[in-house]
């Protein structure tokens, strides 16, 4: 009796032994997965962005193409206003175009955090520059069926060397189709600054995507930006030359 | 005995050892004489920072939407969505006795570029012919020349110059984000740079004509974030801030009416502070002095104590005695007083009207965010000219206060028969 019952103990011990790496392991990967699933190696679409605040509300179209996470380009379609803005992220530069003024101008570094076209997405948030699993120390926080779905949920800790914005991540992501349901961001003080909504699951450009999201800042109550996928494609053939200021600045493709 | 005796040999008294009656008195003198012009330097310190850190820009007194401070939102401006009757506005400042000038400024932020250099800039609305009368930031021009009301014109702060790589006559592109949520983008011409010696001021200031600001951030005419005042004499700011809010308060618009005092109590605090210094610098020289007095007038009275124990025997009472060493202190003092005006005064006058330069010590530099110019410039301590001249004929009536009563308690037939 007494050995059987040591051999479970035993075996419980290497189970939690080999149990923790995998696991490590596994919600890596699925937070990389879930990190790169609307962008591919190359992707191209159509969004219909829709901010909303306290004192304006405005919808945007977008076409964005994008290429591995050093090449992006995003160009306004609607309203007419704003029509051929386009932003152009190469390597390390980012470029804003201007039609009314026909002109071009360089941003900064410093300007990465700053709200892109007035939405609650940053420039980084839009021309992301590294891969979260890069920067990010990921453990699983909480597992268990909440509404009706298996989930994840999945504690993102910036690595002591990583230079992020955030202060500490949290996601949520449903086990049986990887599906990101919603994450939140907390600043470096542990505050929520906002959450990012998940929804309108469907297979686009070959795949299974969300093709809404939300972004809702904790200090702005009644303030969004929505997002929502019109037309996807991915793995689509793009190369370097495309994302040039020359494509920058002419008026479409 | 009559009492003008008493003074009168307090008087003479002083001339019985006239070099030692001279040290004292210079001493006296020095000593009101550090203490009003150290007190004036402190007096012109204060003033230096309150006339640039108000001057420059901030202006002695501003009207705000009530909901305008502390984030300075550009959708908070004076009346709302509305807007408001910003001449009728400016008016009202200025009908006010103690306001000089009024001036509306419209505020907003982005970026400014040459294509390859970009800045994140805030941006000053203002009205180039009224804003200098209030302020002078304008006036700071280093290069070009002034920007035109209604031309698509930016004046940008040297270091912002410096960063794009920008001079007079050069185009750049401003970018805005517009109260509507579009993005307010068009081209200017630099007109000028300047300089006033404020980091933050040169780094990420620039400054449009106030229709000009608003037409790219989507803002009608009739709105405006400020009116900026400039109260001549700093200190009465407060008080006209006062009776702006009551008047102000009979329209129907919801604003807020602040002194720099409000708006800047970082240098309120300093001119407190450096107040109480002034007072705690009066006491630490006065009471050097008291003993310098206090030592020469107990020789004084030790040397002539044969006389005080004759003056005892003859029927004089110790009172009396003690009035007349008091006297003498008194006369001393006047002694002093007039003095250490003499020399004060002049030096006062000369070093109000010509600030000796000390750019070669140190160059310009901040004070409780104020800008402080490399010279050492005096204000005139009235007041302090008045305490401490009645502080000199405390310290020496004081000093003289023992000696004098020790001279009363000699006993007179111990002294003369020399025992």
């Amino acid at each position: 009796m007494r050995t059987r019952s040591r051999q479970l103990t035993l075996s419980a011990a290497a189970l939690l032994l080999a149990a923790s790496p995998l696991r490590a392991q596994t919600a890596r990967e699925i937070v990389d997965r879930v990190d790169r699933l609307l962008r591919g190696e190359s992707s191209e679409g159509v969004v219909a962005m829709e901010v909303v605040t306290e004192h304006w509300s405005r919808t945007y179209e977008l076409r964005i193409w994008s290429l591995g996470t050093e090449y992006s380009l995003i160009r306004i379609l609607s309203p007419r206003k704003e029509a051929g803005t386009a932003t152009l992220k190469a390597g390390n530069d980012i470029w804003n175009y201007l039609p009314r003024v026909d002109r071009t101008i360089k941003l900064p570094p410093s300007l990465m955090g700053a709200a892109w076209m007035g939405s609650h997405f940053t420039n980084d948030d839009l021309i992301k520059e590294s891969r979260i699993i890069e920067d990010y120390d990921i453990e699983i926080g909480d597992e268990g069926v909440r509404d009706g779905a298996a989930v994840w949920d999945f504690v993102l800790t910036p690595k002591p060397e990583a230079a992020v914005v955030w202060g500490r991540i949290e996601e949520r992501v449903r086990q049986d189709d990887l599906m990101p349901l919603w994450a939140r961001y907390y600043d470096d003080r542990g505050e929520l600054a906002r959450t990012m909504v998940f929804d309108d699951f469907r297979v686009m450009g070959g795949r299974l995507v969300p093709a809404r999201m939300d972004v809702v800042p904790a200090d702005k109550p009644g303030e969004r930006t929505t997002i929502l996928y019109r037309e996807l494609a991915f793995d689509i053939e793009l190369d370097e030359a495309f994302f040039s200021l020359r494509r920058l600045q002419s008026e479409a493709r | 005995m009559r009492e003008g005796r008493w003074w009168r040999i307090g008087w003479r008294n002083l001339g019985r050892n006239r070099r030692r009656s001279i040290v004292t008195a210079s001493a006296l003198a020095i000593g009101y004489f550090s203490v009003v012009l150290m007190v004036g330097l402190l007096k012109g310190l204060v003033a230096e920072m309150v006339d640039n850190g108000t001057g420059i820009v901030t202006g002695q007194v501003q009207v705000h939407a009530d909901d305008y401070l502390p984030d300075k939102e550009v959708y908070a401006t004076i009346g709302g969505r509305d807007g408001a009757d910003v001449a009728a506005l400016v008016a009202t400042l200025e009908a006010d006795p103690d306001v000089a000038a009024a001036t509306p400024r419209v505020y907003g932020g982005g970026l400014v570029s040459t294509g390859t250099a970009t800045g994140a800039a805030l941006f000053l609305g203002v009205d180039p012919e009224r804003e200098p009368r209030v302020s002078r930031l304008m006036q700071s021009l280093v290069r070009g020349r002034q920007p035109v009301a209604g031309a698509y014109e930016v004046l940008i702060g040297s270091e912002l110059a410096r960063t794009l790589e920008a001079e007079p006559g050069d185009e750049i592109v401003v970018v805005a984000p517009a109260i509507d949520g579009s993005l307010g983008n068009d081209l200017f011409v630099v007109a000028g740079v300047f300089h006033t010696g404020l980091v933050d001021l040169d780094r990420a200031f620039a400054l449009f004509p106030l229709d000009v600001l608003q037409s790219l951030i989507a803002l009608p005419p009739s709105r405006v974030h400020e009116i900026a005042a400039r109260v001549p004499d700093p200190w009465l700011a407060a008080e006209a801030a006062a009776r702006l809010a009551a008047e102000l308060e009979r329209g129907s618009l919801p604003v807020a009416a602040e002194s720099w005092m409000t708006l800047r109590p970082e240098m309120v605090e300093y001119a407190n502070l450096s107040e109480a210094m002034e007072w705690v610098l009066m006491v630490i020289v006065f009471a050097m002095a008291i003993f310098g007095v206090a030592n020469t007038m107990l020789m004084a009275t030790f040397e002539r104590r044969y006389e005080f124990a004759l003056l005892r025997a003859l029927g004089t009472t110790p009172g009396a005695v003690v009035r007349s060493v008091l006297y003498e202190a008194v006369a001393l003092g006047a002694i002093a007083l007039a003095a250490g005006a003499a020399i004060t005064l002049p030096v006062l006058v000369w070093w109000y009207h010509a600030p000796p330069s000390v750019a070669w010590l140190f160059g310009e530099t901040t004070l409780s965010g104020a800008l402080m110019r490399p010279v050492l410039r005096v204000e005139y301590p009235w007041l302090m000219g008045v305490a401490a001249a009645a502080a000199l004929f405390g310290t020496a009536v004081l000093a003289a206060l023992y000696p004098a009563v020790r001279a009363a308690r000699v006993a007179p037939a111990d002294t003369l028969s020399g025992r």
